[in-house]
């Protein structure tokens, strides 16, 4: 186990810069996700930390060593790739054990670490086939038994379940949880599933663009975004944003026709945006319309847009001050497109950010 | 339609049928002759299948004629030398060039391409000087250097076909498991590439054994011929033992027909089949 330290690591392709000086603490048996949307530089930054891309500029440190110069072999982590990447002439057995041969480790030692393996993942009854005959769960269950077997410093994973179905990923999803509860090793995990990320980090680095836009635990990021991409990625559906200009005496913002209270620490924050415009943030929980109003609550009038009966829930598509905001109802509430309604909007989960850098305003 | 006497499977069956006997006929020819006396393949009018069937072409083809099988030995020492060699230094370059960041990788496949584009006659005169120069001339070396050399374009080519098709995460992957570079291409992209190393194999080990001008102009010591030359020179002045040709040359193919029997066996497509996603 060990702790995985990014000190102003920079790689270029070329004349073309990918990542821009990042600078990340791992600590040692934190289950830590890159997340962001493709070509943000996730997996480039993963393959750097694996040692199977050059580091242009900077240090990576694995365990306190430099490991910039040391080969893949050298720095003791194992990868679960997207692909699963088995070898396809070996069987199970001598997939996971590959690793250990190459350590001369003894006989006796492999089957014993291999049958470990196999016990947790449960796949010792599939230890004599070959990687073709097995499903695409038994797969990825094989790739990290393989990665288990080696007891590394520090495990990454790099999308490893972008390739199974809605269920059987949840399922795996689950699993790798447990597996980072019962071995609690450093864990770097790449994904662009922000539902991966929430469910599975101690804490989450968001990417875009080659630069961590913030890293912190889930609950920061998801109550607490540093800017309007954060907030835009994580949760399902996704932060409603409105064009709003903050009122002259800074204790509301205006969304078209409708004023929306300020809570006291965002009037303070946005005390240089005063007549100015910026983007107003809430997400779909933070909008009611079918709870009697609550004591932090702004009340504005709303038409229903559309509503969305999702069986636990109905999202409610509204339109207000001339922006469309989704909301999240009750599965039973009875509202129908073309009503009017007067939603409620929690003043204290309001986010403004700025139009230009996106940067929240806080 | 499908029943009638031109269907389209009975017109591809004739077609095919046209094609393997057209392909076969000269070694059946071979085969047949090799069982028959002088004076029955001479015998008028024909007869197609051995009227008096004999095993005495061969004793006198392979074992009577002292050097057969010195030539059979120079031909199975220079071919598989030739082979091994040629799979080995292909090896790598194909590994270079479908793996590593070479500048002008382009340019170096096309170099290969054309250095295989020169007729074998022209190239012949400067091989000849070379093997002189190197003291190789009536050694085994004379015909295993350039064999290696002739072969080294189609073996590396089929091989860079094949190394570029394995996904590049396995070869990640074993190197993370412990592997270096040297060890990834041993270890995974050779055992992976099995089917194109076989085939390269195979196409380097046959031509090396049918090669007959370099052999003839750089082996002129008697116990260094290869088997195409020495069987050439069975002809008389005036004299031509087609049986006897005919039992040599049968006895020649079989260990062609070994190399391709086993390695054929290896050529199995679909290895890669399960190592990834699908």
């Amino acid at each position: 186990m060990a702790n995985v330290q990014l000190r102003q690591v920079v790689k270029r392709f070329g004349d073309t810069e990918v990542i821009h000086g990042i600078d990340l603490e791992i600590r040692s048996g934190e289950f830590v996700v890159f997340v962001g949307p493709s070509g943000c530089g996730k997996s480039t930054l993963l393959r750097m930390i694996a040692g199977l891309e050059t580091t242009t500029s900077g240090d990576i440190e694995i365990g306190e060593t430099r490991v910039n110069d040391a080969p893949p072999r050298a720095r003791d982590i194992a990868m679960v790739f997207q692909d699963y990447a088995l070898y396809p002439h070996k069987s199970v057995f001598e997939n996971m054990a590959f690793g250990l041969r190459l350590r001369k480790t003894s006989e006796d030692e492999i089957k014993r670490r291999v049958g470990d393996a196999a016990a947790i993942l449960r796949i010792e009854h599939l230890l004599d086939r070959k990687p073709r005959q097995l499903s695409g769960g038994q797969r990825q269950r094989v790739a990290m038994g393989r990665a288990i077997v080696r007891d590394p410093k520090a495990f990454l994973f790099d999308e490893p379940l972008s390739n199974l179905d809605a269920q059987l990923r949840n399922e795996m999803r689950t699993e790798i949880k447990k597996l980072h509860l019962r071995l609690g090793k450093t864990i770097i995990y790449v994904t662009h599933d922000q539902v991966e990320a929430m469910t599975l980090a101690d804490r989450i680095a968001v990417l875009s663009g080659g630069k961590v836009i913030q890293y912190d635990t889930p609950d920061e990021i998801y109550n607490r975004p540093a800017a309007k991409f954060v907030a835009g990625f994580t949760g399902s559906p996704a932060m409603n944003f409105a064009s709003a200009e903050i009122s002259s005496d800074g204790t509301s913002a205006v969304v078209g026709n409708v004023t929306v209270t300020l809570p006291e620490s965002l009037r303070t924050a946005s005390a240089a945006y005063r007549g100015k415009t910026v983007v107003l943030g809430i997400r779909p929980e933070d909008i009611s319309v079918d709870r009697s109003a609550g004591v932090d609550c702004t009340l504005v009038p709303a038409r229903v847009v559309v509503t969305e009966p999702l069986g636990a829930e109905t999202l409610v598509t509204l339109s207000i001050g001339g922006a469309e905001l989704v909301a999240r109802a009750r599965p039973d509430v009875s509202l129908h497109a073309g009503d009017s309604v007067q939603a409620q909007l929690a003043s204290a989960k309001l986010h403004l950010f700025d139009v230009q850098s996106g940067v929240a305003i806080r | 339609m499908n029943g009638g006497v031109f269907s389209p499977a009975r017109l591809r069956f004739f077609a095919a049928a046209i094609v393997v006997i057209n392909g076969f006929f000269p070694a059946i020819w071979i085969l047949l002759t090799s069982f028959k006396s002088s004076i029955e393949l001479f015998r008028k009018p024909i007869t197609y299948w051995p009227a008096e069937p004999t095993l005495q072409n061969y004793v006198v083809a392979a074992i009577e004629q002292p050097l057969f099988q010195v030539f059979m030995k120079n031909s199975v020492i220079v071919a598989l030398l030739s082979t091994v060699v040629s799979l080995v230094v292909a090896s790598f370059a194909a590994y270079a060039i479908a793996r590593l960041n070479l500048k002008h990788r382009q340019l170096i496949l096309t170099a290969i391409i054309a250095s295989s584009m020169f007729p074998l006659v022209t190239l012949l005169v400067p091989i000849f000087e070379t093997m002189r120069a190197l003291g190789w001339l009536n050694s085994y070396m004379a015909l295993v250097f350039p064999y290696v050399v002739l072969n080294l374009p189609v073996c590396t080519l089929i091989l860079v076909s094949f190394f570029q098709s394995i996904p590049r995460d396995l070869e990640n992957a074993a190197m993370i498991d412990g592997c270096t570079r040297f060890g990834t291409l041993w270890r995974v992209v050779l055992p992976l590439s099995a089917p194109g190393v076989f085939t390269a194999g195979i196409l380097a080990f046959v031509n090396a054994w049918d090669e007959f001008l370099l052999a003839l102009s750089l082996n002129s010591s008697a116990a260094m011929r290869t088997l195409p030359v020495g069987i050439t020179l069975y002809q008389g002045e005036f004299t031509f033992p087609w049986p006897i040709i005919a039992a040599a040359l049968v006895v020649a193919i079989v260990p062609v027909a070994i190399v391709i029997a086993i390695f054929q066996e290896r050529v199995v497509g679909g290895l890669t089949a399960g190592g990834l996603k699908g």
